[in-house]
């Protein structure tokens, strides 16, 4: 409501500004040849004072007297005489149009590009609001605020982490975990967030830094079952599927009914089944009825329906390619299926639509150093 | 001489000295331009030992050998062909691996380019204009066609 | 508050457009009420600018990341002072500021243009409003800096680290103070054509502004160069970039209008050229503005690359240039020539620095464009740089510098060379004495090095063998000489600084080309570097963390003449993590008017670091020139004869002219 008061102040000022020198009397200005007068008298003066100062000849400054007097007695023929204004129709249609055009110009081009009911928004006003009214990234900046003010503060940080792994800010989680084990010390928890954090950050990819993290969660607690889970993951992206399916099978003996985690084992399980597929994020990959209907057929007729999935990816690619998760979904495709060029060419096109500086560029290389692909031979 | 001759003689001048003004000018584009190049450019274009260039394209992934000092050993690279390129200096901050980047210089007599200056400068794409230009040219670099 | 702005912004285009139709009608149909309304719009399309600047600015103080600009150009941890200035640091911020700076020289036009011609008054408000409308235009319909976003991120992209100094504090405003200043030239210009008369009073309304826009410009141009100079670590204070031609371009015709101003302000002729040249010198600062802004070329000025951003611009750059040379050539033949002159005389000296200059800006104009042209005709891409320049823009500058102290010292309408010649004598022989110096003492000097400081020193003691012969040095006695001294026009002052800050400025490259001296090598902690007999102890990399950057920082001791630390000096490496970017911040050290400069390179693996160290003699005389020449303008500012040629009311009416000033 206050905006719009505003704005009609200003309206009205603006429409003030063009309409009350159209109404006030005329006064009478002096003419272009009085100005003209008066220079021409101060270029006299300035003359005497170069001569003065010996800055021009005496000659020649008697010269330039007489230019001067010319121009002047030159002024009094050419002087027009102002016409005098006598208010037409013509004038008085401009000046109502004039008057007119400062409300309607402004208030419509403001109708297409104004926000006028979004509030200001600084940044301390929204961290000052009752928390129970913010947004989730609110809050994550008011502990943010909050830990940079006291990086010290372990229990911030073990708070902050597992909320950044949700959030799928992994880079930021790996650091907030290290931070937490860094000043509250171990624990199986924080290590195996740290691992998963690690292993998100790279696409999934569980490489030995993860696998290390992992292996010390289960050190502090055997029974970790998301260090179990990532290790056996990490078995399979090595190529060792038999291990890494024996992994999971115990595991599957040992959880619990009703763990959350038996549902990701089973599912990982089933996609272990079909190496073209097994690593990385299970639920990206395709969807467990073609994957039955690729484990009963033959191997070449398997190998030809991998293909064509494949190359739908790459169809899909082309048209849409700012999809970071897609593009390593297809080079770890190409590997596996042995066409290590194909791979390559996939891995530069994914790094070109981001730019090579990106964060996803990074990913891409990691990850493809990872599957031992480099992008050039 | 009159009024007339003396403006004459005045054009005449200003005339002479914009056309020596011109003539040097070109004579100094002719000369003194260096010609931009990526790698793969230079097997069709005839470029001398010495002649100075300035050769764009990716800092090529492992590439970069710091040697003696502060000379620093890299290849440039368009995805097709790729240059040796020596510089002794520092380099600049955003000198990365697989990145945009324009050196000026010379090929010495081994083949390998001597540059004197190298670029990073780019947009906010991380690519300097010629170097995307030129890869979109060669059909390496494609622009996101989603934002 | 910032839908507020949003409002007062689009308020102020409508006004532009009322500014630029109501006076115009009215100067053509004689209506001075219409005339009139040129100055009220005018203040108030300033006030609402100035409103909506305002309120941008606040938004990016208080991190306000509903606004799309702040979110892509703002980080909450900046320090408030980048904050602040990163308001100005973004394509949408920048062009703000443009037309803030635009309606500011208009409403200084209406506030102070009352003793103008009426008719002079309304047309060049309009042509000023022409130019806001068209760029308001261009603001909310390409680059809206109050665009919002809802719902608002939470924490914004940071500003390009390399902005984050100072330097964009002082340097955009500045240049643009330059550039736009010459609107003002160029709206007058415009004016005088469309009403096919120059009146007597336009040059002196026109002189002061190119005087206030070129000392802007100046202090822009030295600004932007001695930043470059420190944030990009590379140790160069030039570097021939399209972009810095973009801006000295402006500058070298501005320079040659200044000067061709003086003849018609003070002697009536020239008017044609000099109106020809405002109109030149403010398409140059346009054509600056679009080869910045519309990402022809890539630099840090670059801040983003939007092609209907660039055709807009050429568009307004096509109606103005345009549109003003066609009025041009339909018009100039109805102008009246004036007074005469001998080709040896102040007038003539000032038409071969026009000469020069045009030519120098035509040289930059061809090595700028030429690229471009080639790449669109033929896609052969080449880089004209320095020894293009060198080759063509040097020649030209020479000559012009040997025979810039001669000017001055000639008379009106018919002078003597030989005279003014023989009072030169004295800086000749120190000039002379400068060069053997130069050439016999100093190590290394080479011919052209020391011609160099002959030429630097001709100019400083040309431009004091002015003020000496103007106050009579020689012929009468010391007392008077004062006296005299003190009387001389404040313009005498202003002509004098800035001969001596070009003189300096010189000085200062010559110095720095010819006998800087730099070295590359690498350095472990401990060791220590020699370099032109300067010595560095390297004492380690220490980490330290800012804002919104963490640093390495490399502490070097100078080592005095015993041994012991005589001052420290440090160089680092920053690494800002929003943007994922690094930045080299210089190690720099003033002793005298030199300075040593050192930057830092990468870490080896085995702990030593790459360092590049300049010793860079009379450095700051570049910089320091220019300051001096922006002294000279604001001196001449202040001379009297550019306040008059207002018809006082007490002298109304009588139109016989003073006899005693009749011959």
């Amino acid at each position: 409501m206050l905006f719009w008061v505003i704005a009609a102040i200003l309206t009205l000022s603006a429409s003030l500004a063009v309409l009350l020198p159209l109404a006030s009397g005329s006064k009478g200005a002096p003419s272009a040849g009085d100005h003209d007068l008066e220079v021409y008298r101060d270029q006299l003066a300035e003359l005497d004072r170069d001569a003065a100062r010996g800055l021009i000849q005496p000659a020649e400054a008697e010269e330039a007297r007489a230019e001067i007097a010319r121009r002047i007695l030159r002024l009094g023929n050419a002087d027009p005489v102002a016409k005098a204004a006598g208010p037409s129709t013509a004038t008085r249609l401009v000046a109502t149009v004039a008057v007119l055009a400062v409300p309607l110009i402004s208030w419509g081009f403001y109708n297409e590009l104004g926000s006028p009911d979004l509030p200001s928004q600084p940044l301390s006003a929204r961290l000052a609001k009752n928390p129970a009214d913010s947004s989730v990234d609110e809050l994550v900046a008011r502990a943010e605020a909050h830990l940079a003010a006291n990086p010290s503060d372990g229990r911030g940080w073990d708070v902050l982490a597992p909320v950044y792994l949700r959030l799928q800010r992994f880079s930021d989680a790996a650091a907030a975990y290290r931070n937490a084990i860094r000043l509250d010390g171990d624990s199986a928890a924080r290590q195996a967030g740290l691992g998963e954090a690690i292993a998100n950050a790279a696409g999934g990819i569980v490489s030995a830094e993860a696998q290390d993290a992992f292996e010390a969660a289960l050190k502090l607690d055997p029974a970790s079952p998301k260090a179990s889970f990532y290790l056996a993951m990490g078995l399979a992206q090595e190529g060792r599927v038999s291990e890494a399916t024996a992994a999971w099978q115990k595991m599957l003996g040992t959880l619990p009914q009703g763990s959350p985690w038996r549902g990701a084992v089973e599912q990982a399980l089933a996609e272990s089944a079909n190496k073209a597929v097994a690593a990385g994020e299970p639920a990206k990959g395709p969807d467990a009825g073609e994957v039955d209907a690729a484990s009963s057929m033959s191997p070449q007729d398997r190998q030809a329906m991998i293909e064509t999935m494949v190359a739908s990816l790459d169809e899909k690619l082309r048209q849409n390619p700012r999809n970071a998760e897609g593009w390593m979904q297809l080079v770890r495709s190409y590997v596996v299926l042995g066409k290590a060029d194909q791979a390559r060419d996939a891995l530069g096109r994914g790094i070109a639509v981001f730019g090579p500086d990106s964060e996803e560029a990074r990913k891409f290389a990691a990850f493809a150093a990872s599957l031992g692909l480099t992008t050039t031979e | 001489m009159t009024r007339k001759q003396k403006r004459l003689s005045v054009i005449v001048a200003g005339l002479a000295f914009l056309g020596a003004a011109t003539g040097l000018t070109f004579y100094a584009l002719g000369q003194k331009a260096s010609y931009f190049y990526m790698p793969a450019d230079l097997t069709t274009a005839s470029v001398q030992p010495g002649q100075r260039i300035r050769l764009g394209g990716l800092v090529e992934k492992g590439t970069i050998q710091r040697g003696q000092g502060a000379t620093v050993a890299f290849s440039v690279t368009d995805m097709h062909k790729s240059v040796k390129v020596s510089y002794t200096g520092i380099l600049p901050d955003l000198f990365r691996e697989e990145q945009g980047v324009i050196t000026e210089g010379a090929f010495g007599p081994d083949g390998v380019f001597v540059a004197d200056s190298v670029l990073a400068k780019h947009d906010e794409n991380y690519m300097p204009k010629e170097v995307a230009d030129g890869l979109k040219a060669k059909g390496v670099w494609q622009e996101s066609k989603s934002e | 508050m910032v839908e507020t702005g949003h409002f007062a912004l689009i308020l102020a285009f409508a006004l532009s457009l009322v500014q630029m139709l109501v006076p115009f009608y009215g100067a053509r149909t004689g209506n001075p009420r219409m005339m009139a309304v040129g100055g009220p719009v005018a203040v108030t399309g300033f006030a609402l600018t100035a409103l909506s600047f305002a309120a941008l600015a606040t938004a990016y103080a208080s991190s306000d990341f509903s606004v799309a600009s702040v979110w892509e150009n703002s980080h909450s941890l900046q320090p408030l002072i980048y904050k602040i200035t990163g308001t100005w640091g973004n394509h949408e911020g920048s062009m703000l500021l443009w037309v803030l700076i635009l309606t500011f020289f208009g409403a200084l036009v209406a506030v102070f243009g009352g003793n103008l011609p009426a008719t002079l008054r309304a047309n060049a408000l309009a042509v000023q409003g022409a130019i806001g409308a068209t760029f308001f235009l261009f603001i909310l319909t390409t680059s809206n800096p109050f665009a919002r976003l809802n719902p608002a991120p939470i924490e914004g992209r940071d500003l390009n680290p390399i902005l984050q100094d100072l330097g964009l504090a002082i340097h955009p405003p500045l240049l643009y103070l330059g550039y736009v200043g010459f609107s003002i030239c160029f709206s007058f210009s415009v004016a005088a054509l469309i009403e096919g008369r120059i009146d007597a009073s336009w040059a002196r309304w026109v002189r002061p502004w190119t005087l206030v826009a070129w000392m802007f410009l100046t202090g822009g141009i030295a600004m932007g160069s001695y930043w470059a100079y420190y944030e990009l670590g590379w140790g160069g204070f030039w570097f021939w970039d399209p972009v810095e031609n973009a801006s000295f371009m402006p500058w070298l015709a501005g320079t040659a209008l200044l000067h061709s101003a003086i003849v018609m302000e003070k002697r009536s002729a020239l008017k044609i050229w000099t109106l020809l040249l405002a109109i030149l010198t403010f398409s140059l600062s346009l054509l600056g503005t679009f080869l910045v802004r519309s990402g022809v070329l890539t630099s840090v000025h670059a801040f983003a690359t939007d092609p209907t951003r660039g055709v807009f611009i050429l568009c307004i750059l096509t109606l103005f240039i345009g549109g003003s040379l066609a009025l041009f050539a339909l018009r100039a033949s109805r102008l009246t020539a004036g007074g005469l002159f001998h080709p040896i005389s102040r007038e003539g000296a000032l038409v071969l620095n026009n000469l020069f200059l045009t030519t120098a800006t035509a040289t930059v104009l061809v090595g700028t464009l030429y690229p471009l042209a080639l790449e669109a005709i033929t896609g052969d891409k080449i880089s004209v740089g320095a020894p293009f320049f060198d080759l063509t823009f040097g020649p030209l500058m020479l000559p012009l510098l040997a025979i810039v102290p001669f000017g001055p010292l000639l008379a009106w309408k018919r002078g003597d060379v030989f005279a003014a010649a023989q009072r030169l004598m004295a800086a000749f022989a120190l000039a002379l004495a400068a060069v053997l110096v130069t050439a016999l003492l100093v190590d290394g000097a080479s011919v052209f090095a020391a011609l160099g400081v002959g030429l630097a020193v001709w100019l400083v003691c040309g431009a004091l063998t002015d003020l000496a012969v103007k106050s009579g040095a020689g012929s009468v006695a010391p007392a008077i000489m004062l006296r005299r001294f003190a009387g001389l026009p404040r313009s005498v002052f202003g002509t004098a600084l800035a001969h001596l800050g070009l003189g300096l400025t010189l000085l200062g490259i010559v110095g720095t080309m010819s006998f800087g001296a730099e070295k590359i090598l690498t350095v472990r902690a401990g060791e220590t570097v020699e370099l032109s007999g300067h010595t560095l102890r390297f004492e380690g990399l220490y980490p330290a963390q800012g804002p919104n950057y963490s640093e390495d920082r490399g502490r070097f001791a100078l080592l005095g003449a015993d041994g012991s630390t005589a001052s420290e000096i440090t160089s680092a490496k920053r690494f800002y993590p929003v943007r994922q970017m690094t930045t080299t911040e210089s190690g720099i050290k003033t002793i005298g008017f030199s300075q040593l400069y050192l930057s830092l390179g990468d870490e080896a693996t085995d702990g030593s670091v790459v360092v590049r160290l300049w010793w860079k003699p009379l450095v700051t005389l570049i910089w320091g020139g220019g300051l001096v020449m922006m002294a000279g303008a604001a001196m001449s500012l202040m001379d009297r004869r550019l306040r008059v040629g207002a018809p006082s009311r007490r002298r109304k009416g009588t139109s016989a002219v003073p006899s005693a000033s009749l011959p």
